[in-house]
């Protein structure tokens, strides 16, 4: 059986499809740089890919708020195929300003319906400015999210200045919790695992004093993933802030792949299925 | 100014202008960040008068729409319905709340006609999204509104906080009427086209003068004059006739392109200079034909014969070497002082946006990988008296860095190494260097190499990105000329990185597809230099200015042609190619337009609309410039000595921590953070090392091919200080800073290359610059230090930049920033996974000093320091001598052990000498360091304790070693100059003694604090 395709989105301020194809390529994957308007004119069908990714960027410019502008691009353009893409079981993830474009079309926290409508938001960090820092954290493992499966704890890094995750509607906040959707936490490295916390954990454990500490979320089906941070950005060991420092470190791919590697997985498991 | 008749404004806006404003929603969880931030900025006798400040984002929209379309398009585009309020009606941005409450004081802010808008062109692109048939133009603002507890609020300064009045206009909104003073939509005024003016240049020598500098064109006597004798030639007048052009004349467009193309900026017309250098300290006298021949292209042609990595130097838009077999590295750095001196966010991203082209126009166009930024500002705390006009340079400082920031991390470009250098003298006009590196495949799909333009005649000429304004007019000539109360508002621009970022993801495709067969970015000169340039590979070029994409109607002929409006670059395409180019130009978004094509004619023809408005020689046009010539006296000047105090354990341990906390020195932290410097993920050696993340790195290395272990190191050097000694010892204290910082990493030293950016004061002899010929003898000294320092480093120039005119006059003040160079290295890593970083990495491990230490505190840190307090003090003579053979092969010997692997930390002495250089290896560690330097003392008999813990002398590193490996690295470093310095401690303590005797002892945490406190916005 071939590899399973991923449509890596590009174009429009898009920064990150480089490193997002290397992941998925090191995961097993053949990776494709995919022009939003690719898709849009027709050129390439949706469906004919196994994967989406959202990468991270500016998409224009954050102007009008992060990921407005190429979220209305998805949310008018491309709806029904983003929808029957997930109905189909495939997997989609949205790094960064990708997550910022899934949570305002609504992709995000989501619901069962697909109705694609804004139920929360990314708003600029309380220390009001973009900051470039390694965080570690904590993923629920009772998430229904395929994409984090057996993962613990990771260490990636931050580059954002709008990662704060709110929304107007606390009984939503206690469902998706409730669900294992606020998957992915900042927590404080020197804590053991287990313990990630609702309580707001100080600057810098928590870059941008994100409710409940939430740097990543996925929807009902575990499908759509989404999260503030880079595993992309820490393919391999060499590019940890840290590998200096550590003894007899064998280099190569580093931890963050697993995410990448759960979905390869999957796919792969969806098409035999399929 | 009186502030209440700011604008002119309308009672009422017309029917189909729109506003709509964007509120954040307050409550618990919520806060309106920006506010917290504007607050946060504002000087304290302002921020203390107001209780509280909330913000709003406005649109003021043309166009026709209904009040339910309007509803729409404020709730699914404007705002965000989780966290945001809006009002259609202007109420929110005059102040008006939703809650029915009104601010005490709103002030609103807009761009002028003609600004780039960002912020509104994305908001145009969004309501195509959602209403694809209805056009629209879209004028963005802000409010901010204020709640007072003291209504004696000095309102003009808090205005002048609030916006840049050369590219901004704002309103008061207070009391009852407040819609009705809402900024109007920016209209430009409607512009007349006007044919091109005949300049008649049959006038004596003060009439030429006069036309030179009412045009701004920025051309000497000799110049003009060369110019009229060009038009008295028969041969001229003969073809002039031929296409309907005035005979003896020329146009207002071709007298504006020979002015561009022979600027200062874009011809180097000193560094080309024959000068006559008189050197008083030797007695000697000697001429020098162009300096840049001389200094700089002859140790690179003399190099190239030894090494076979040179691939492209000097003529592109930057320098190519042949990294590996499959892939090349180009690197260029620019300045863009003169426009960040007028509005420090645009002219700063427009640095960096700027260079970024210069890289995509490398050979067919190579992708920037990674950006360096060194800027120079006045003090952060400067409380002299700034001469009106002048920004503060805290103001400049963080203008400049918010407009890096932007520029760089929205285009995706990596910020991964830089500087900041302090001094009085920069208050005038700051520097601000932006570097970027590019990356290319040494081979295309169709075979040809990548480096190399393959233009022919007859390949049409795309013009490519933005669109031509009236902004952007005569910065290559104004940037030539010194900066006054009059500089031009015209000369500023605001960067926009997603129309070039579209653009760039644009051409790269449009290489890797063969379709590019030349590209060159319009930068300085516009259109009239890139195409001119590259008519020069054919020669000849015809373009028709009618052609051209504007942003508005009506600029004139030679506006269209010089005008530096960003994001464009200028492509040869192959007439058979041109509808798969243009078809992936729509694909992107991007707008693509043939302008003209090449041609053999050897003239360089410029038509409007199919009638011929300009016709110049490519010869004339490119070496028609006559050479100025130039005379330069060296005499070393004369600085009082520096009155050294006792040195005692008290006075040395209390200077540590002093020179830790100034500005030069201390953490940029807080300032690196806000780069991304990891995006593209390469970035191996990151800006902040340790076990923190917050130790200072020496030199950045990257990793730019996906699994491989091939790396690329890039660092800088820059110590504008040792200028007020001897500029030859500032060049070769910069060269060896950039070489030292990448050896510390642990770069390949048989492949290096430099990049070589002065910014000097103006060093034309004239009334206004009566000490000219010193301050050229400081360039030709500078120059004969690069010449001398690259040879020995084996360390060829590839690419450079000069800034001659770094002076400001404002009320007859004149203000010269010291002469200064950057030297910027980029070098081969052979394996990433072996470099070496600055943090000590364990309890017990071996320290040694590498290199001579003597007794060169002439213009350290230290001397600058103890003159700040102590007037009878000067900052002597003895600056660092460098001694390039000892130093290379003693960082050859350290290159080798780092091979294998025996290299625990590596730290340069720069800055404040070893005792700095020891602190920030331990802010990178749990633990603290027990040294004793006596073997130093013993080296040398004029060395003291204050030259042995503050000089600077180069050439030196601090290395940590296992204790395992100690014997076998004392070996290999036998025959260099190595000192057995003491051990890492895990106490957290530096103590450092001489003799028997403590002579340092401070507690690192301390330190670190000192350090990290001074530029740390968050402390």
């Amino acid at each position: 059986m071939g590899k399973p395709n991923v449509a890596v989105l590009s174009g429009f301020g898009i920064n990150c499809e480089t490193e997002t194809i290397t992941a998925f390529e090191m995961a097993g994957a053949t990776a494709k740089r995919t022009h939003v308007n690719r898709l849009v004119d027709g050129e390439l069908k949706l469906s004919d890919f196994d994967i989406l990714a959202v990468p991270g960027g500016f998409s224009f410019g954050d102007h009008l708020g992060s990921g407005r502008l190429l979220g209305n691009r998805l949310r008018f353009s491309l709806r029904e195929e983003v929808r029957a893409f997930v109905a189909s079981k495939k997997p989609v993830i949205g790094i960064c300003n990708g997550f910022q474009v899934l949570v305002k079309m609504g992709l995000l926290p989501g619901d069962e319906d697909l109705s694609m409508s804004q139920t929360a938001s990314l708003t600029a960090n309380d220390c009001g400015r973009y900051e470039d820092r390694w965080v570690t954290l904590e993923f629920d493992r009772n998430s229904p999210c395929i994409w984090t499966r057996g993962i613990e704890r990771l260490r990636v890094p931050v580059r954002h200045g709008e990662g704060k995750f709110v929304t107007n509607d606390h009984k939503l906040l206690d469902k998706w919790a409730q669900k294992g959707q606020l998957v992915a936490k900042y927590v404080d490295p020197d804590s053991t695992y287990p313990s990630s916390s609702d309580e707001i954990l100080p600057f810098p454990i928590s870059p941008n004093q994100s409710w409940r500490n939430v740097a990543g979320v996925c929807d009902p089906t575990g499908l759509v993933f989404g999260l503030m941070p880079h595993p992309e950005a820490y393919h391999s060991t060499w590019l940890s802030p840290d590998w200096t420092r550590e003894t007899s470190l064998k280099h190569g791919p580093s931890p963050a792949m697993s995410i990448f590697r759960n979905a390869v997985e999957h796919s792969r498991n969806n098409r035999e299925v399929a | 100014m009186g502030v209440q008749h700011c604008i002119d404004r309308m009672a009422h806006d017309s029917p189909h202008i729109l506003r709509v404003d964007v509120l954040p929603i307050l409550r618990s969880g919520l806060v309106d960040s920006r506010a917290n931030t504007l607050i946060s900025s504002l000087p304290k006798h302002l921020a203390g008068k107001i209780a509280a400040t909330r913000t709003s984002l406005g649109y003021t929209i043309k166009g026709d729409f209904s009040e339910e379309e309007a509803t729409h398009a404020a709730t699914n585009l404007f705002s965000d319905p989780i966290i945001e309020t809006f009002t259609i009606d202007g109420s929110i941005g005059a102040g008006q709340l939703p809650d029915g409450s009104y601010s005490d004081l709103t002030v609103q802010v807009g761009f002028k006609p003609g600004v780039t808008d960002n912020r509104a062109m994305a908001a145009e692109d969004g309501l195509g999204t959602i209403f694809p048939n209805k056009s629209n133009k879209v004028a963005s603002t802000i409010s901010y509104h204020f709640w007072l507890h003291d209504d004696h609020l000095e309102l003009e300064e808090l205005v002048d906080h609030l916006h840049n009045p050369m590219l901004e206009e704002y309103s008061i909104l207070d009391g009852k009427n407040r819609t009705g003073n809402l900024i109007r939509f920016p209209n430009l005024k409607p512009q007349n086209y006007v044919e091109p003016r005949i300049i008649d240049l049959d006038v004596d020598d003060g009439e030429l003068e006069r036309i030179s500098d009412d045009g701004l064109l920025a051309l000497n006597l000799v110049e003009m004059k060369a110019i009229q004798g060009y038009f008295k030639q028969q041969d001229t007048q003969q073809i002039r006739s031929q296409h309907d052009l005035p005979v003896d004349s020329p146009t207002d467009v071709e007298l504006e392109c020979l002015a561009q193309t022979w600027s200062e900026h874009c011809s180097h017309k000193i560094f080309s200079a024959k000068i006559r250098h008189t050197d008083n300290q030797n007695g000697t006298t000697s001429t020098i034909d162009s300096l840049f021949k001389t200094h700089i292209v002859a140790p690179t042609n003399a190099i190239s014969k030894e090494v076979d990595w040179l691939l492209s130097v000097f003529h592109d838009n930057s320098g190519v070497i042949a990294w590996t077999d499959e892939w090349s590295l180009c690197m260029k750095a620019e300045t863009h002082n003169s426009p960040s001196a007028l509005d420090p966010f645009g002219g700063a991203m427009t640095g960096i946006v700027g260079v970024n082209r210069d890289i995509l126009g490398t050979g067919l166009g190579a992708k920037p990988i990674a950006n360096t930024d060194v800027f120079c500002f006045g003090p952060p705390d400067y409380s002299g008296t700034l001469p009106k006009g002048l920004f503060h340079p805290s103001r400049i400082f963080s203008g400049v860095h918010s407009g890096v920031r932007a520029g760089g991390n929205e285009s995706g470009i990596p910020t991964i190494n830089g500087s900041i250098v302090f001094d009085d003298r920069y208050i005038g006009k700051p520097l601000v260097y932006c570097g970027t590196v590019g990356l290319m495949p040494r081979y295309l799909p169709d075979g040809r190499e990548s480096h190399v333009k393959t233009p022919r005649p007859g390949d049409l000429i795309y013009m490519v990105g933005g669109r031509v304004g009236s902004d952007g007019i005569h910065g290559a000539t104004f940037s030539s000329l010194e900066l006054t109360e009059d500089s031009p508002s015209s000369a500023v621009q605001i960067g926009d990185p997603i129309t070039q970022k579209k653009m760039l993801d644009m051409i790269l495709e449009a290489r890797d597809a063969g379709l590019i067969q030349v590209i060159t970015d319009n930068g300085a000169g516009g259109l009239s230099s890139s195409v001119g340039e590259m008519a020069e590979l054919t020669g000849g070029a015809t373009i028709d200015l009618g052609m051209v994409p504007l942003k508005q109607l009506g600029l004139k002929s030679w506006e269209i042609l010089v005008s530096e409006s960003q994001e464009r670059m200028t492509v040869g395409i192959r007439g058979d190619d041109s509808d798969e180019f243009e078809r992936l130009a729509r694909l992107h978004e991007v707008e693509a337009t043939a302008i003209g094509t090449f041609s053999d004619s050897g003239f360089f023809q410029i038509n409007h609309n199919e009638k011929c408005v300009g016709l110049i020689p490519i010869p004339f046009l490119h070496e028609g410039c006559p050479q100025l010539q130039l005379e330069s006296e060296w005499n070393p000047p004369t600085n009082p000595d520096v009155v050294l105090p006792i040195p005692t354990l008290r006075s040395l341990s209390t200077a540590l921590e002093k020179i830790l906390e100034r500005p030069n020195v201390a953490s940029k932290e807080w300032w690196v953070r806000s780069y991304d410097h990891e995006v593209i993920a390469q970035t191996v050696v990151k800006p902040f090392v340790g076990l923190d993340h917050d130790a200072p790195g020496d030199a950045a290395v990257i990793a730019p091919l996906p699994g491989s272990i091939i790396g690329a190191v890039i660092s800088n050097g820059i110590v504008p200080r040792y200028s007020d000694i001897d500029a030859y010892s500032m060049t070769a204290a910069a060269i060896d800073e950039a070489v030292r910082n990448a050896v510390c990493v642990g770069v390949d030293l048989s492949m290096i290359a430099g990049l070589d950016n002065f910014c000097w004061p103006d060093p034309i002899e004239s009334e206004k610059t009566p000490d000219g010929k010193q301050k050229l003898a400081q360039l030709v000294r500078s120059n004969q230090a690069l010449d001398d320092v690259c040879r020995a480093y084996t360390l060829p120039c590839i690419s450079g930049k000069d800034s001659m005119k770094n002076d400001a006059v404002i009320e007859g003040q004149k203000i010269s920033v010291p002469p200064t160079l950057l030297f910027s290295l980029i070098g081969r890593h052979k394996d990433i996974t072996k470099a070496v970083t600055s943090d000590f990495k364990s309890y017990d491990d071996r320290i040694y000093l590498l290199g001579l230490t003597k007794q060169e505190i002439g213009a350290s840190e230290l001397a600058f320091m103890i003159r700040e307090s102590d007037n009878s003090s000067g900052i002597g003579t003895s600056v660092p001598i460098l001694d390039p053979e000892r130093n290379i092969a003693l960082y050859r010997a350290l290159g080798n052990a780092m091979e294998n692997e025996m290299i625990r930390s590596a730290h340069d002495c720069s800055d404040g000498g070893l005792s700095v250089s020891l602190a920030e290896s331990c802010f990178g560690f749990s633990g603290g360091a027990n040294i004793d330097v006596s073997e130093i003392l013993l080296g040398d008999d004029e060395l003291d304790e204050w030259g042995a813990l503050f000089g600077e002398s180069l050439g030196r590193i601090i290395v940590s070693v296992s204790p395992e490996c100690a014997m076998e690295f004392e070996k290999k470093m036998k025959g260099h100059a190595i000192y057995k310095l003491g051990r890492t401690t895990s106490s957290r303590e530096i103590k450092i003694s001489a003799h028997g005797k403590t002579i340092l002892n401070c507690d690192v945490d301390s330190l670190k604090a000192a350090w990290k406190g001074t530029l740390d916005r968050r402390a």
